[in-house]
């Protein structure tokens, strides 16, 4: 491959750990960036679900500190901006980093057999731009009136001046578009990699299914991400500079413009958002699901066909979301056909992780433990999504709890459960040491639980049809008496951020002090694990070249020949039955 | 003058009040609560519809969910590490039929389902505005949803919108048992969601667009008006009351409470001349 030449690598500090364009050491700062900001928006969430618990209480510790006007207590104006940026925290700048930026940075050239990304500098931009949108973020919290408060969604004209006024919203928007901005990028890179970058031999239907997750992602975000943009854009300008794209009523002066063509720019974006933070994890677990029954993925051509048939189809069923705004029963019934067909490309991705592990010989390690998770949640989730996606049905449940319930176990619960997957997978890869494995199990079982509990918590009170966004519930009768439901779904959500400390606990002392790892501890044969761990700089001295498909498990000749139940992408199988004498050697 | 209207407004809105709590069958002070988990009383004609749907199909989801699990925990426990693992890629013929029919089957029992139920209520109850402008039995309600209250309107004797025997009500819907309602939706400010949650209906009033919806009473009593789009700083506050009169209470309310209006109208009192001529068609 003449497009990869190697290039020596950076001695300095600057270069090396900061302004570095190596994929890895970017997928590293996404990583901890990712990290940091899920810790914020868990101890946001965990203010709403204080509140939901004791409406009106000081909040205990952290109460007097952030309330100060209110004897410690949240007001409905500081819960409007807690809840709206937990979301767009936890979506912007918590999920899409760790899944996206971390591994679909870590994971694609490594997988495919490249040097690095199709381009560097782009990627090391990439990254800084997404700091800078974190900085706005961060910024957006300190100024008079506070954070954005018109709700994740941002709807118009509530994002506008007519219904938040104040800095905070305009810098949360802008944060946004600047984030919006570096996932452009990104996804510019991973695309061309993918296309351009494979080794040789390394055909599409011999990607391990993590990149095609990765890819399909990134292709979305390039479709898609730029109408958000667009819909930010439009939105700073009605705020800033006195435009009307989005004002109508009596705020609206010369005609104004059309709330609902926020949406439709919006949903546009929306719903591929919805399937851009979740087929990462369905590719994660395509792939773990395999390696840790050691038996071939299922089917995997059809797992592939119907990630892509998702994705294809995530762009034409966003209408779901807007089915009580008014709109045409006929564009409604469109909608909902095209969302009920989804339906049938996730059912076989289902049918296929399960017949995978079916006479498997399962190997429930921490990784695997994730990923089966990942399937409980994401099945859960997915069950509840039909309500939703059908009209009548809709009419009730739109804007409850059971949508948060829904979309959390989806986008939160698989999402948060597959990242954790892939960070206990590919840790001793990342960071060329172990990570503690019965803390990790520690961490599964706590985690899996409590966020099913408290999802399902939402979804029981939105069945009772809780709204969602409520500062206080209670407010209504017809709710009054589910605050027993709604504290008991509250202590779950505590008990969830308390034993994440397991976690940040394994992850610190793993990173700084945990064994070596060896060059492929799950034995497995995709390229990644033909390197060292951690890597070199320029990944690979010969980019190999591959023979076969990622998950060539439990093969009968396999095992003849070379008497392992796994072979490597770019092994040769030798014509003898002699087993050679370094197994997992890179092809050189 | 602006004070003074307002003034007038309070004290309408006092004696109105005062009207209601001291008219014995109207309006007695809140709605019932309701107990344990599980959709809240449905006291719409149509409403079961909706909940037949739901329950049917949370039936559905129950058991694939259940076959699911156990095939997790049952592979976990038989396909151990102790088990040898099967060397199938699952891409052969049968294999593949096997999958692509038990999606279809699963497809077209349950989407089917929801497909074919959701189609017909919506196109023959929920979304039929049409076929009731015909109907002579049905009320019309004009709703201005604002930050954080419901407006409502009702013509007086003279059947039209917008006059001076109009009746105006603050969170406070009054309507007949038994009877279509047919409400038009507007917001001048931000989008608000008009949500009956007893009732089983929804729908969004958008600044710039005149939005419909129509339910059915089956019982007397009173019922929570909840807001269920985020709104501002007090959407939680944007409480209204419905309240299901027999057809002769709700009669005599009307009546009693137009023929204030109109001799407390003001034509000046420009705040109050938010109606709109019914639009029959969007």
């Amino acid at each position: 491959m003449d497009l990869q030449h190697i290039h020596p690598e950076p001695t300095s500090f600057v270069r090396k750990h900061i302004f570095s364009t190596d994929h890895k050491v970017i997928a590293k700062q996404f990583l901890w960036a990712g990290l940091l900001f899920l810790a914020f928006g868990g101890a946001l969430a965990m203010l709403i679900r204080w509140q939901w618990a004791f409406p009106g209480e000081p909040v205990p510790v952290v109460g007097p500190m952030l309330f100060q006007n209110s004897g410690g207590a949240i007001t409905p104006s500081s819960y409007n901006a807690i809840f709206t940026m937990h979301g767009l925290i936890m979506i912007f700048f918590a999920i899409t980093p760790i899944m996206i930026g971390a591994f679909g940075n870590f994971c694609i050239p490594l997988m495919i057999g490249a040097r690095d990304m199709a381009f560097p500098t782009l990627n090391m931009l990439s990254f800084w731009t997404f700091v800078v949108s974190q900085l706005l973020v961060i910024v957006s919290f300190f100024v008079q009136l506070g954070s954005a408060a018109a709700g994740w969604t941002t709807y118009a004209p509530l994002s506008t001046q007519v219904g938040t006024p104040g800095l905070g919203q305009t810098l949360v928007v802008a944060a946004v578009f600047v984030t919006g901005v570096a996932t452009i990028m990104g996804g510019i890179n991973y695309v061309t990699t993918v296309v351009r970058l494979r080794a040789p031999g390394m055909t599409y239907m011999r990607m391990p299914a993590t990149v095609w997750g990765l890819w399909l992602t990134a292709i979305l975000n390039v479709l898609f991400v730029p109408v958000l943009g667009s819909a930010a854009l439009l939105l700073i300008l009605d705020r800033q500079f006195g435009t009307q794209f989005y004002i109508a009523g009596s705020s609206a002066v010369r005609g104004g413009g059309d709330p609902i063509l926020f949406q439709h720019l919006f949903w546009i974006f929306g719903h591929p958002e919805v399937y851009i933070l979740i087929l990462p994890p369905w590719g994660f677990v395509t792939d773990l699901v395999s390696f840790f029954a050691r038996k071939p993925a299922y089917w995997y051509k059809g797992s592939v066909m119907a990630m892509t048939a998702v994705s294809v189809l995530s762009a034409v069923v966003y209408g779901h979301h807007m089915f009580v705004t008014g709109m045409n029963p006929m564009l409604g019934q469109s909608f909902m056909t095209l969302t009920l067909i989804i339906s049938v490309p996730a059912e076989l991705l289902f049918l296929n992780w399960l017949h995978t592990i079916w006479k498997g010989s399962i190997r429930l390690t921490v990784p695997m433990l994730f990923a089966l998770g990942t399937i409980f949640v994401f099945g859960l989730g997915g069950l509840t999504g039909l309500f939703l996606g059908t009209i009548s049905t809709d009419l009730y449940l739109h804007d409850t709890m059971f949508v948060v319930g829904h979309f959390h176990l989806t986008m939160a619960a698989a999402a948060f459960l597959g990242s954790f997957a892939a960070i206990y997978f590919w840790f001793p890869k990342m960071f060329g040491r172990n990570m503690n494995q019965s803390l990790g199990k520690w961490h599964f079982w706590f985690s899996a639980i409590f966020i099913t509990l408290v999802f399902c918590g939402q979804l029981v009170a939105g069945y009772a049809g809780h709204q969602r966004r409520l500062f206080d519930p209670y407010q209504y009768t017809f709710l009054q008496h589910l605050q027993p439901l709604n504290r008991w779904t509250s202590y779950f959500g505590f008990i969830l951020a308390a034993s994440q400390v397991t976690f940040v606990v394994n992850f610190f002392q793993s990173v700084f002090a945990g064994t070596k790892a060896e060059q492929n501890p799950w034995e497995i044969g995709t390229l990644e694990w033909t390197l060292p761990s951690p890597p070199v700089h320029h990944n690979f001295d010969v980019i190999p070249q591959v023979h076969r498909g990622p998950h060539e498990f439990s093969n009968p000749e396999v095992k003849k020949t070379l008497g392992r139940d796994w072979i490597g992408q770019d092994e040769e199988l030798p014509k003898t039955g002699k087993a050679p004498a370094a197994p997992a050697a890179a092809a050189s | 003058m602006n004070s003074a209207a307002r003034l007038i407004k309070q004290l309408a809105a006092f004696l109105a009040a005062t009207l209601a709590a001291v008219t014995p069958g109207l309006a007695s002070a809140t709605p019932k609560p309701e107990a344990g988990i599980g959709l809240p009383r449905d006291v719409s004609e149509y409403g079961h519809h909706i909940d037949w749907l739901i329950e049917v199909t949370m039936v559905f989801v129950v058991i694939l969910f259940i076959i699911m699990v156990i095939w997790m925990v049952w592979a976990c426990f038989a396909h151990d590490e102790k088990h040898t693992a099967e060397y199938d890629h699952g891409d052969s013929k049968h294999s593949v039929k096997t999958a692509l029919a038990l999606s279809a089957v699963i497809f077209f029992v349950v989407d089917g389902n929801l497909f074919y139920n959701s189609t017909t209520d919506t196109f023959r109850l929920f979304w039929n505005h049409d076929a009731l402008e015909s109907d002579p039995k049905a009320v019309r309600i004009e709703v201005n949803a604002h930050q954080w209250a419901w407006d409502a309107r009702y013509t007086g004797p003279d059947g039209k919108f917008n006059t001076k025997d109009d009746v105006i009500t603050l969170n406070d819907i009054r309507v007949p048992v038994g009877v279509p309602v047919m409400l038009q939706l507007v917001s001048p400010d931000v989008i608000h969601s008009f949500y009956l949650p007893n009732l089983r209906i929804k729908q969004d009033a958008m600044p710039g667009m005149t939005n419909r919806l129509w339910f059915q009473a089956k019982e007397t009593g009173e019922f929570d008006i909840g807001c269920a789009q985020h709104c501002g700083v007090h959407h939680y506050k944007m409480k209204g009351m419905l309240t299901v009169l027999s057809p002769d209470e709700f009669k005599n309310w009307v009546t009693e409470q137009s023929a204030i209006a109109s001799r407390g109208y003001d034509p000046k009192d420009n705040e109050a001349h938010w109606g709109w001529e019914w639009k029959s068609r969007n």
